[in-house]
């Protein structure tokens, strides 16, 4: 398949299933949603080695948050429930809590319970106050500029994560282009983020390495250094540049509709604006449950 | 189907204690089950169906109350679900032990109103009398979930023992309102007599002006911003239990902290000092 000159390889993402849930926090100004979110979401890249994916999904007015205040939604995606669990009150509690103003809500209400204000409540000493309004438990707990108002709990749902594409061009300018144009449209998309730096990852990894006890290496076959030295290489020739983006999702279609939105872009750039191909990584169907094929997500 | 319509045959005899009339009975057993229910009146037990009259009226499954001056007691007690009206007033225990449904009287109703109430939803339009979602003869709690709303005033210790759930007066209460409280949130739109929160251990009583006096073990907390009533004050303007006399917009208000001799954390929010 080709479109717009870009040559759309004819393989497969392989995506796994992963725990996942929203959060809407909010606070005064728009600038200090932007400091919780931030801190809260930082070092959130892969659950390789950070326990968690999380970025923003997206900015809320101040008409479509509880407290009708400047927000935005938050996804964090896990490996296991309790793992999800534990992400979910360290950073709400280092991350939201400290930050001024803020406060915090559930953003799923369907899905298996996991704590929320109600892992954080005993920082109040005492003093803290259970609210319940509209038939929602909130956790009052007194801080020094006022009281962080939390939601007791969220909900958990079975999410996607390790959706991904992977941006072949010409040169590292036009591969950062194609990057970033994808990464603006799929921030468009709800329900799926993209939890590396800026969206894009560049050291994308193949499973284990040649190191004992490594859980992933560089993946060499992507290295465009590598051509004429790595084995089974898939660095075409006049490709300098490779980048990979990582969706998670909330739902199948979610990754789906964020891969489309995303190719898409990148593609509307074409063969004029350096990118060559689009491909996918796979583990020859061994890794994960979900296979999105891009032809499939394409039509 | 329609609902059924229960009018008072002899609306100048004693008490009816309406224990047992129940949209839920209603559904199970159908209108036979209904009219031949017994209930207590005076000295006596008599058939449901010789004490009113019934006839098909209102949304299906609801019941219909014309009490027409009799004294109907217990009205909704125990209730777990459907629909309630009563056309008039109302004596004692109104929605005592309640779960569930909706209960609405359109005129004044007696003591023990919502007492030991666990869920669903009351509304009164008229005036409450004392005990307002306090705990039943015996008990140690009151009303531990669901939501009151009283469109008039009420009486004395209204919340008290209260454990969970909302009770929104629109009028003023009288003295010792959430006298014990435990947790939950009363919210009174035109003050309330003395002694507000007396022992109270948790929870909140919401007022647009401080009480007539407050119990000595209360502490002032001082002004500040409360994000939780911008999420309270959402839910009850949409319920339309919002008292008018409260501001529609801001978090601000004064806190007094207590009851301290009690050991108690709980609050008394004024809003109307802000």
């Amino acid at each position: 398949m080709r479109l717009n000159g870009v040559l759309i390889d004819d393989t497969f993402a392989e995506a796994f299933p992963m725990l996942g849930t929203r959060l809407v926090i909010t606070a005064d100004t728009p600038a200090w949603v932007q400091a919780a979110v931030v801190s809260m979401t930082g070092f959130a890249t892969s659950v390789i080695a950070c326990g968690c994916e999380a970025a923003m999904e997206r900015v809320l007015p101040f008409d479509e948050t509880p407290d009708s205040r400047p927000g935005a939604a938050v996804l964090l995606f896990a490996m296991s429930k309790a793992e999800l669990a534990k992400q979910v009150a360290r950073r709400v509690g280092q991350c939201v809590m400290t930050c001024p103003g803020t406060a915090c809500y559930a953003g799923l209400r369907e899905g298996s319970v996991i704590p929320l204000g109600n892992a954080l409540r005993y920082f109040g000493d005492g003093w803290q106050i259970a609210k319940r309004i509209g038939g929602r438990r909130y956790w009052r707990i007194p801080v020094m500029d006022g009281e962080f108002l939390c939601e007791a709990a969220t909900a958990a749902v079975e999410g996607v994560g390790g959706g991904n594409f992977i941006i072949l061009a010409a040169d590292r300018c036009s591969g950062l282009a194609a990057a970033q144009a994808a990464v603006l449209a799929i921030r468009n998309v709800p329900g799926a983020i993209l939890p590396f730096p800026g969206g894009v990852v560049r050291s994308g990894s193949k499973i284990g390495g040649k190191y004992k006890g490594l859980i992933a290496s560089t993946n060499t076959a992507f290295c465009p250094t590598l051509r004429a030295a790595a084995p089974a290489s898939l660095v075409p020739e006049g490709v300098e540049s490779i980048l990979e983006l990582v969706i998670d999702g909330v739902s199948e279609a979610a990754v789906a509709a964020a891969m489309r939105a995303g190719i898409a872009a990148v593609a509307e750039l074409g063969a004029a604006g350096g990118v060559v191909s689009v491909t996918a990584g796979n583990y020859g169907g061994k890794l994960g449950r979900y296979q999105f094929r891009l032809h499939e997500v394409m039509a | 189907m329609s609902g059924v319509v229960l009018t008072t045959r002899d609306p100048a005899g004693p008490p009816i204690d309406m224990t047992g009339v129940l949209p839920e009975r209603l559904a199970e057993g159908g209108r036979e089950a209904l009219a031949g229910l017994m209930l207590v009146r005076g000295r006596g037990r008599h058939r449901l169906d010789a004490l009113f009259a019934m006839e098909d009226g209102g949304p299906f499954g609801a019941l219909i109350l014309r009490p027409g001056g009799a004294v109907l007691d217990g009205v909704g007690t125990g209730m777990t679900a459907g629909d309630i009206r009563v056309e008039g007033d109302c004596g004692a225990y109104l929605g005592s032990a309640m779960r569930g449904g909706t209960l609405t009287v359109e005129g004044n109703c007696g003591a023990f109103a919502a007492a030991g109430m666990a869920g669903g939803s009351l509304r009164v339009l008229g005036d409450a009398g004392d005990f307002l979602g306090a705990p039943l003869a015996g008990g140690t709690r009151g009303m531990s979930g669901g939501s009151v709303l009283v469109m008039g005033n009420a009486g004395d210790r209204v919340g008290e023992r209260m454990r969970r759930g909302l009770i929104a007066v629109h009028g003023r209460v009288g003295r010792l309102c959430g006298a014990r409280m435990i947790a939950g949130t009363v919210v009174v739109g035109a003050g309330c007599g003395p002694d507000a929160g007396q022992a109270m251990r948790r929870g909140s009583i919401l007022l647009p002006q401080a009480p007539d006096a407050v119990p000595s073990g209360f502490v002032d907390g001082g002004m500040n911003d409360w994000l939780f009533l911008d999420l309270m004050r959402k839910e009850l303007i949409d319920g339309g239990a919002w008292p008018s006399g409260f501001s529609t917009a801001g978090t601000r208000a004064r806190r007094l902290i207590g009851d301290r001799s009690a050991g108690g954390i709980g609050e008394v929010l004024i809003l109307g000092e802000a």
